[in-house]
């Protein structure tokens, strides 16, 4: 709706109208639909969640009643120990063999981060550029201080003798290539002095390419996986 | 008491499945999120079945929260405040429809209006004063009374379009009031 306000302060509005659950629900949707390529509109939707939980400074806490938060925890981990019975030493069997798993899986950790690149500890931005399908997901971070965008694969991979290349879509502009994915699931990719301010609002993709990437500087294949960048 | 550090350190731990400092984070900020539902929803056993969801989702969405640039407490606000709203919508929404010729709850402040300003965050607080206290009263309603346009012009009397245009100025001037 216009109520013949400039658009900077139609989007105030529009930010506050959504925080407060007031729009209706075509309006909210097509809100969330901008909020996921407009980082000035998140951050006047970050404002107004900031502004508007000050009204609930005055509101006393009240200690929810003791049960409930072993009712929150046998929820998300499953029941509480001790009250199985039955099944108690192939418990303690299988708890042994969890942690010992769980110990391996933490010396391996260790050691592959050691020695791999490293996700950036306060990245700038991050994405999830996923296939629709899930087929490829690749979780990126950008370190701003380093320049560099740390990319780890986590679902998928390129198909036979052919290579995963991502782009750098800034708004209309024609995709810019960011390099192609290393055969190592973790890698972290260079980025252009000149691209940097251009990752804000951008969006991400990954094209199917021939073996190191595509001869033309566009992609050339099928564009498998795609993702927002969001600012931290 | 626990500090933003604190807490933004229990939500990166959750993330890599930490059950500990997901019991931290739990005991340091349910009161406050408790308080919250039973303000919102004004009963117990519902107030309970709410702060229950917010934490499963709190566990479950913990990677999200750096991604939004919000303070951790203001996060975890606005998910206990929107799920307690969204429960009282739907508690109200059918009788709401039924019951449409029902009369409203005066909108006369009251006692609890009254003393707002004596402990809300003083910003806000002396902003809202430059509000007219009909519009200051909507914008409080559908914070925490999680009240519509619909409830808002029905209380107000007046029409729904006037309603939402009131709303917008009213937000743009206390926007304008905070940023001074």
């Amino acid at each position: 709706m216009s109520d013949e306000l400039p658009d900077r302060d139609a989007d105030k509005a529009l930010a506050g109208e959504y925080a407060l659950g007031l729009l209706p629900s075509e309006e909210a949707a097509a809100f969330e639909q901008r909020l996921v390529t407009e980082p000035e509109l998140r951050a006047l939707y970050a404002e107004w969640c900031e502004d508007l939980a000050a009204l609930t400074d005055r509101i006393d806490p009240v200690a929810p009643p003791p049960r409930l938060q072993g009712q929150v925890e046998g929820a998300l981990f499953g029941a509480p120990g001790g009250t199985s019975g039955g099944m108690g030493w192939i418990g303690v069997l299988l708890g042994g063999l969890a942690a010992a798993a769980l110990a391996l899986g933490l010396i391996f950790g260790a050691d592959l981060l050691q020695r791999g690149p490293q996700a950036p500890s306060d990245p700038a931005y991050v994405a999830e550029v996923a296939a629709e399908d899930g087929s490829l997901v690749v979780a990126a971070a950008y370190d701003a201080d380093a320049g560099e965008l740390f990319v780890d694969r986590r679902e998928g991979g390129p198909r036979e003798g052919r290579a995963l290349e991502l782009w750098l879509i800034a708004g209309e502009d024609a995709p810019v290539s960011l390099g192609v994915l290393p055969g190592d699931a973790q890698a972290a990719l260079a980025v252009p002095q000149d691209l940097r301010p251009q990752l804000e609002g951008g969006v991400l993709a990954i094209s199917d390419e021939p073996p190191g990437g595509s001869p033309t500087g566009a992609p050339t294949g099928d564009v498998l996986a795609v993702g927002p960048i969001t600012n931290t | 008491m626990a500090t933003r550090a604190d807490i933004e350190e229990w939500l990166a731990a959750c993330t890599t499945g930490d059950r500990r400092a997901f019991g931290e984070l739990y005991s340091a900020t349910s009161a406050k999120l408790f308080g919250i539902c039973l303000r919102v929803l004004d009963n117990r056993a519902e107030a309970e079945e709410v702060l229950h969801d917010v934490y499963v989702k709190i566990w479950h969405n913990a990677g999200r929260y750096q991604a939004n640039g919000l303070s951790p407490m203001t996060w975890l606000i606005t998910i206990a405040r929107n799920a307690a709203v969204d429960r009282l919508r739907k508690r109200r929404s059918p009788r709401a429809s039924m019951e449409q010729a029902e009369a409203r709850p005066d909108p006369a402040p009251g006692p609890e209006a009254q003393v707002i300003a004596a402990s809300e965050g003083e910003r806000l607080s002396a902003c809202f004063d430059e509000l007219d206290e009909g519009h200051a009263q909507a914008v409080r309603g559908a914070y925490l009374d999680g009240e519509t346009y619909a409830d808002l012009a029905t209380r107000f009397d007046v029409p729904l379009n006037t309603m939402r245009t009131w709303l917008r100025r009213s937000l743009l001037k206390l926007k304008e009031c905070l940023s001074r």
